[in-house]
């Protein structure tokens, strides 16, 4: 099952940033929702871990 | 006397796309093709039957205006020529009821687009025909 992140505000009712699958999109042709800009294969990326400073005293 | 008026909040949906707001025409067919079965004894010309079921051959016709910004009109119906798609129409947005029932054409096939349909002075509109698939009517 493929993901793909909304990238539009016109895609039945879903907003731009979720995530729909394959099957939430059942009966649409995927590769000219991609082509027109409404999905996107991009998956949202998580947020980068701070990473931990050690300062030197 | 009841009749139905569209000034408002017609759904349309083309392939799960959202085309509502530059959509100024919209017109489903439901059709069973016509199948004859007169026999022998017959006094008059009888098509179908309770044990007959011919064929749907639905179409969709609408009437979009053209725009070529990102997400709109033009992008998404230029890939969806060649192919079959979904689309939905309904009289209001919102759920299906039994006053706003939502028709869903599965499997309709876009023959033909024109890009470009200009005249001076004009707002450019497309006329698409979708053809074929199966309709599905939810009340509920």
């Amino acid at each position: 099952m493929a993901n793909y992140l909304v990238t539009s505000a016109r895609l039945a009712g879903y907003s731009p940033g979720d995530v729909v699958s394959d099957a939430d999109l059942e009966g649409s042709n995927i590769d000219a929702l991609i082509e027109a800009g409404h999905i996107s294969t991009q998956t949202p990326k998580k947020p980068a871990k701070p990473k931990d400073i050690e300062t030197e005293e | 006397m009841a009749t139905s008026v569209y000034l408002s909040n017609p759904n349309v949906t083309i392939n799960s796309v959202v085309l509502q707001d530059q959509c100024r025409s919209a017109t489903l067919n439901y059709v069973y093709e016509q199948l004859e079965t007169t026999s022998f004894g017959d006094t008059a010309r009888k098509f179908g039957g309770s044990s007959v079921t011919s064929l749907q051959n639905n179409s969709i016709e609408l009437e979009l205006y053209q725009s070529y910004a990102a997400s709109e009109t033009e992008a998404t119906i230029y890939g969806l020529v060649g192919i079959q798609t979904t689309i939905i129409l309904a009289p209001a947005t919102g759920a299906a009821s039994a006053t706003n029932p939502i028709y869903t054409l599965t499997g309709a096939y876009l023959e033909s687009h024109t890009p470009i349909n200009a005249s001076l002075g004009e707002l450019s509109t497309i006329t698409l025909t979708f053809t074929g698939g199966t309709l599905t009517k939810a009340v509920s």
